[in-house]
């Protein structure tokens, strides 16, 4: 958690309104000037008038020895290849990873969003268009984006659409995966157990792994987890509990009420009441907990995103703990029809816009067009070689790097906007490379990530896009999210005795603060899609 | 002809009086001109903002161009559950952290009063200011690390074979946990004012008690406490007035979605309408609320201190 924002939010707050107003009179200011013109800004841009200079947002993640985001090996090579040529100087503006919506709607409001600025949140930018804050990007691609619309193409462009409108560059998503499920392969094999492949089975042993501690450590956990909405996850453990349903009730039923999901959660509801899940995991707001305990050696089993072992947090400080700890990626939780469906990726990543208030809209196209180039993609991702990466086989292997030539973010996510994982053109090549990145060059755990990826995109179902924003979900979105999640606590906890009356009550609740405006907007936004099939 | 020109002279010397004032003063009224000026800018200027409340404000069109649209953001907020949530615990959490927050200060005051050793005294003062320095995120992680379910309390207690108790996420023991990690912080701080009330007593009091053969606790009875009086009804009062309004790091940071019921006040429903979910309408009318509210208390507050026959704020 970012001290200084928080405070920052804390004391904005606490002066109650002063902060919207300051935003409502520079919002005056900034739309009083004629510039915002769809067609991007007036002044085209000639390589001898004055220098131009270019904002573009980048997360702040705050990695240990990290360089400075807007002076390293990447904004260099950005500058001098991009820049010179279009006599601008690119800058980059940091945002808290873990604040990016709350800032970015902050920077929004006071006119001070950066000229290209991006978020992973879909309802935020549809609620910018909605209120008619950002360019329209059509003509700007027609014009000089035409590198970046043949590489996105149009499946990926579609989800940055509003109202027929190119408002958003989505980014393409090369590998789909979401989460992933990984236990320790030493410790079973020192209890003589098979990898489970369902509940009961893994149930089994969970309960081996408590009483019998093959670990030999001081507290083990059998399933670590965090407090949800962050990393650690449980997987696909509530879809497999889904009964029968028609594809309209899978689309639109708010997953509350799906057959099954009671179920679901009244079955973790008696995993943490028999303590084979983190004592602590609600208060563990930041995952710090868990992450120490992972990498303490004291976990068995636990859920995460697809790639979460070979995360250098994870798997370096856990080579040091327990030089022994093997986790394997499983598939745990069948369903009813023998299947393991569980939700995968959209084709796209992160949304890049451009904030009505920018006066280098034209340059901003040109610089995600420029990106969208294979060789500059190539040295963002993976450097240059000998120096970041070494060719084995047509993979890049990455060398872990400090100082200026660090990657802050996963093959510099952060910095490449139009593409999300690594990119060669095919997913084997992209899912070893991502691997080899990531780990910097340890085959041990290529044969995980090749493994986890095929595990965690089998049986695979992707979020129902209905091409419409729901307004309802604008509206009661962020309320209902935080909703989820205080309701997947505290039904994991809640005295077993009590659970069926907390279910009802909880989703009752939930209902009633918008849940049931957004499911009934739903079903009326698929009908109408399902109708002009 | 004279007392023509005496009466002149007089009316004169009353209207000047004024300028008379600013001249002989001058130094001390230009003093003033910066918190002046701070209180204008930074609380005055932006009560214009409240006209957000009435809008559906949008951030691109600003102020002047958002739609009017009346009441209908008070009765959005209204109709939904968690602002009631919000509202009711924020007064809860206020009512429990008046009465065993407001209370200690004043004994420890005394209390350090009384120490005769003042080279004693200082330190202690010291160490107990300490905490209020701290930024709430360092004590929210303390209180983790001493209070969760494998915190430090709890290893204790059950090293010695007792049952564990979960501090932070239990209704009650999260409560008095609450409470009492706020009184620790501000006790020290809160300690300042009413010390300086009491070096304000007439020392005479206590010589001619002295010779009367009070009592330590006599003393104390009846001459601190009643020379502190006027200034514990003020801090009262003001208080009072500040009962729906809640800072925004202490639940935020003590909170965590078990104890999410009790935990979710005022300022952390308005960070998540406000700038989570960019609804700065709503953000505003509940401020708004939370300050005429406010007022209300505070009035409130005021003329029953007056009724009693107490020195107001105004």
């Amino acid at each position: 958690m970012n001290t200084g924002t928080m405070k920052k939010a804390a004391i904005l707050l606490s002066t109650a309104l002063l902060a919207c107003v300051m935003a409502g009179c520079s919002g005056n200011n900034g739309n009083n000037e004629p510039a915002a013109s769809s067609g991007g800004s007036p002044a085209a841009v000639a390589t001898s008038g004055p220098v131009e200079t270019l904002t573009v947002e980048v997360f702040d993640r705050g990695i240990q020895g990290q360089p400075d985001l807007n002076n390293n090996t990447w904004t260099n090579y950005v500058n001098e290849k991009f820049g010179k040529p279009n006599n601008a100087i690119v800058k980059y503006v940091s945002v808290p990873r873990s604040q990016e919506v709350d800032k970015l709607n902050v920077l929004m409001a006071a006119n001070e969003a950066p000229d290209i600025s991006f978020t992973y949140d879909g309802t935020t930018v549809t609620r910018f268009a909605k209120t008619n804050g950002l360019y329209t990007l059509d003509e700007l691609i027609e014009k000089h984006g035409q590198q970046l619309k043949s590489y996105l193409g149009d499946t990926v462009l579609d989800y940055g659409k509003y109202e027929g409108k190119q408002v958003s560059i989505p980014a393409k998503r090369t590998l789909l995966a979401w989460n992933g499920l990984f236990i320790r392969k030493d410790w079973l094999d020192k209890l003589g157990l098979p990898v489970p492949t369902n509940k009961d089975e893994l149930y089994d042993t969970l309960v081996a792994f408590r009483d019998k501690n093959p670990g030999n450590v001081n507290g083990v956990i059998p399933w670590a987890t965090a407090a949800s909405g962050l990393n650690y996850t449980f997987g696909n453990l509530v879809p497999s509990f889904w009964g029968p349903m028609s594809e309209e009730e899978f689309v639109t039923t708010t997953n509350w009420l799906k057959p099954g999901n009671k179920d679901a959660y009244k079955w973790l509801n008696k995993l943490y009441s028999e303590k084979l899940i983190s004592p602590d995991f609600a208060l563990d707001k930041t995952a710090k907990q868990a992450d120490a305990d992972v990498t303490n050696g004291k976990v068995g089993f636990y859920g995460a995103n697809w790639d979460y072992p070979m995360v250098q947090k994870i798997r370096e400080p856990l080579k040091q703990n327990a030089p022994d700890a093997n986790y394997v990626p499983i598939d745990a939780f069948k369903n009813a029809n023998g299947k393991y469906i569980k939700e995968t990726y959209n084709e796209n990543g992160l949304f890049s816009f451009i904030p009505k208030s920018s006066k280098h809209a034209e340059l901003a196209m040109k610089y995600l067009n420029w990106m969208a180039d294979p060789e500059v993609l190539f040295f963002l991702q993976f450097g240059e070689e000998g120096v970041n990466h070494t060719m084995v086989d047509g993979i890049p292997q990455g060398i872990a790097q400090t100082g200026e030539n660090m990657q802050m973010s996963n093959l510099n996510l952060d910095y490449t906007l139009v593409v999300n994982g690594a990119e060669l053109g095919d997913t084997e090549k992209n899912v070893k490379t991502y691997a080899a990145a990531l780990a910097t060059g340890d085959k041990a755990y290529e044969k995980l990530a090749v493994d986890s990826y095929k595990i965690n995109t089998t049986d695979g179902f992707t979020a129902f896009y209905y091409g419409v924003p729901n307004e309802a979900s604008i509206k009661y979105g962020k309320t209902l999210g935080d909703m989820n999640k205080q309701m997947m606590d505290r039904l994991i906890v809640a005295k077993p005795a009590e659970f069926d009356a907390l279910y009802d009550k909880l989703v009752k609740e939930y209902m009633d603060a918008g849940g049931k405006v957004v499911q009934d907007e739903n079903i009326e936004h698929y009908k109408i899609k399902e109708s002009s099939k | 002809m004279k007392a023509v020109l005496e009466q002149d002279y007089a009316s004169k010397k009353k209207k000047n009086k004024f300028l008379h004032n600013i001249k002989r003063d001058k130094w001390l009224f230009a003093l003033l001109l910066l918190p002046l000026a701070y209180i204008l800018i930074f609380r005055y200027a932006p009560i214009y903002g409240v006209v957000m409340a009435f809008q559906d404000y949008n951030i691109f069109a600003g102020i002047k161009r958002s739609e009017w649209v009346g009441m209908d953001v008070f009765q959005f907020i209204f109709q939904q559950d968690s602002f009631y949530r919000a509202l009711k615990n924020t007064l809860l959490l206020n009512v429990y952290d008046l009465i065993a927050g407001f209370p200690a200060p004043i004994i420890l005051a005394i209390l350090l009063n009384e120490v005769r050793a003042a080279k004693f005294k200082k330190i202690t003062q010291t160490v107990l200011y300490l905490p209020h320095f701290l930024s709430w995120v360092i004590i929210g992680g303390m209180v983790y690390l001493m209070f969760s379910n494998s915190g430090m309390v709890n290893t204790f207690l059950a090293n010695l074979g007792l049952a564990k108790i979960e501090f932070l996420s239990q209704k009650v023991p999260w409560l008095m946990t609450y409470i009492s990690v706020g009184v620790w912080q501000q006790i020290g701080w809160g300690t300042i004012i009413y010390l300086a009330a009491m070096t304000g007593i007439n020392k005479e009091l206590y010589e001619a008690s002295d010779i009367d053969g009070c009592s330590r606790l006599r003393k104390v009875w009846h001459i601190t406490l009643p020379g502190i009086k006027s200034t514990i009804n003020i801090l009262l009062i003001l208080q009072i007035g500040r009962m729906v309004s809640i800072g925004f790091d202490r639940p935020f940071v003590m909170g965590n979605s078990l104890v999410s019921d009790y935990s979710d006040v005022i300022s952390t429903f308005v960070y998540r309408v406000g700038i989570s979910s960019g609804d700065f309408s709503q953000a505003t009318a509940v401020g708004l609320f939370q300050s005429v509210v406010g007022l209300i208390l505070l009035i409130g507050a005021n003329y029953i201190a007056k009724k009693l026959g107490e020195d107001g704020i105004w």
